[in-house]
């Protein structure tokens, strides 16, 4: 028994090591701090985030199927960000990659208990999540956690997008992620005729923080509703949904003004589509 | 495995569409511009749109607001064109005279247009082809420009629009009776949003609004000028 027990420590700590040299290659620590970037939400907010890790990329195809064993995504490619997963798929996603690596999972899950929160007409599922104080493993960033890394952070210079103020620097959008460059205003004819589609991750420019994709390329997952900003950066899990969960930094579909950091999107968490993807991050 | 079936999406004409010139011919012994090819555009001093996801379909701008439609989709594809404005407005008394209105099958003659914040598709049927829709029950109706209008509200699940994938709603106001042609007819559009407005169906700032055209896997024929 005792050598048993010897064998699982050892189990465990290389578990842990093997994030400290491989999966935390793919992660950065995002210093906290209060808000630089000028062109923020929550630029002058009394706001001041804790670090945490961030994922330099968005999740890929491999890095899902590895977990979760299937790949809903309609672009295949084990180096393209995987997509079509609703915001419950990335919770399981979260808990099932912190369980296989051996973090505590950060969400509990109760899938028989509607979510009583949850206003959203169209959310057949409302699963109540609730989060693990203190545990480490992956989750969602908040929205304001999201927006502090895409902005920069401590080193921002308050560019609109991630990256950069030229969005095609550091940005996969409807104009550019297809065989020709499309000009004018968006239509989804044009779009889908010119094949636009998810492109592979780090493909363009990385920001202050190193991070990759933030703009563009596929819509990111956070932890929050919809509903009111303030009330998001203050308590987010405190917080109730009539719409919807955010997303940020828009993907290959929309137009450029959806890539921008500031810009929020909303969709139904049991929501879903090709430009819908996720980035993980987890507590220092 | 989840999917999106962006096909039949009403949204592949959601906003304005890039010119695609290959299919604007001009025939110089007419004056019409006739097109055959998706495309959108400013005729005579009124915004034009055509979409088709398949199909023969021709569509001859004349003068003014004029514009006449020969379709033929087959059983699989669709079309919506029509002329209008760029800018919808909430307020506009849209006039409309339409000569020709012969559908093989399912088609709407109706105003038709978008709103953005929130993403709002909206309808109203003046006329149709074999089926009034959109179906399902009605929330209450408007009286307006001599007619009843039932009010509808649908929703489009997981499509495409200019912020990626989006959930959103179709107005509609839908005539209970056929209106006739052949004279000068108004659909005073502020009615109807009131209507809306009246069910909480709020609309969002204008995109286009056209006097439309629209056929589902039918054959058909139509001509009508706006104004």
């Amino acid at each position: 028994m005792r050598k048993f027990a010897l064998s699982l420590f050892t189990a465990t700590l290389a578990t842990i090591t093997a994030w400290s040299q491989e999966s935390s290659a793919n992660f950065v620590l995002v210093e906290g701090g209060t808000f630089k970037n000028t062109k923020s939400n929550y630029s002058g907010a009394k706001l001041t985030l804790t670090s945490f890790f961030i994922g330099k990329s968005e999740v890929t195809q491999k890095e899902w199927s590895d977990v979760m064993s299937t790949n809903p995504s309609k672009f295949q490619g084990d180096n393209l960000p995987v997509e079509t997963v609703s915001w419950y798929d990335c919770i399981e996603y979260c808990n099932k990659r912190s369980l296989k690596e051996g973090l505590k999972p950060y969400y509990t899950i109760d899938k028989e208990k509607k979510d009583p929160n949850n206003q959203t007409v169209i959310d057949d599922i409302k699963w109540t999540v609730t989060i693990n104080i203190g545990a480490k493993g992956y989750r969602l960033p908040t929205e304001a956690e999201w927006e502090y890394a895409a902005g920069g952070g401590q080193m921002s210079k308050s560019y609109t997008y991630s990256g950069s103020d030229e969005i095609t620097k550091v940005a996969w959008y409807w104009q550019n992620s297809g065989d020709d460059e499309l000009t004018g205003l968006w239509n989804w004819p044009a779009v889908e005729q010119n094949h636009n589609k998810t492109k592979p991750v780090r493909g363009k420019e990385p920001n202050e923080l190193g991070l990759y994709d933030m703009s563009g390329n596929v819509r990111e997952w956070c932890w929050d509703w919809y509903g009111n900003l303030e009330k998001n950066g203050a308590a987010p899990q405190q917080s109730s949904g009539e719409t919807g969960r955010v997303w940020k930094g828009g993907g290959w579909i929309g137009g450029d003004f959806c890539c921008v950091s500031s810009f929020r999107g909303d969709h139904e968490a049991n929501g879903n589509g090709p430009d819908q993807g996720l980035r993980v991050c987890r507590d220092q | 495995m989840k999917r999106i079936t962006f096909i039949t999406s009403a949204l592949r004409r959601v906003l304005p569409q890039t010119l695609l010139l290959a299919g604007l011919m001009v025939s110089s012994a007419t004056g019409l511009h006739a097109i055959s090819s998706n495309q959108t555009g400013t005729h005579n001093g009124y915004y034009y749109s055509y979409w088709k996801d398949g199909g023969t379909v021709t569509m001859n701008l004349g003068t003014g607001g004029n514009y006449s439609v020969n379709w033929s989709l087959g059983n699989s594809y669709n079309f919506v064109g029509g002329k209008g404005w760029s800018t919808g407005s909430s307020s506009r008394t849209i006039n409309y005279n339409c000569g020709v209105w012969s559908p093989n099958g399912n088609a709407y003659l109706c105003l038709y247009g978008w709103t953005t914040s929130p993403l709002i598709e909206y309808y109203v049927v003046d006329s149709w082809g074999s089926w009034r829709p959109p179906g399902g029950t009605s929330a209450g109706n408007v009286s307006s420009n001599g007619g009843t209008y039932n009010l509808y509200r649908a929703q489009r699940v997981n499509q495409p629009s200019i912020q990626g994938t989006k959930t959103f709603y179709q107005n509609w106001s839908v005539r209970t009776a056929k209106r006739g042609i052949g004279s000068n007819a108004q659909i005073t559009f502020s009615n109807h949003v009131n209507g809306w407005n009246s069910k909480g169906w709020t609309m969002g700032t204008h995109n286009y609004q056209i006097m439309a055209t629209e056929g589902f896997q039918s054959s058909g024929s139509s001509n009508l000028t706006v104004w």
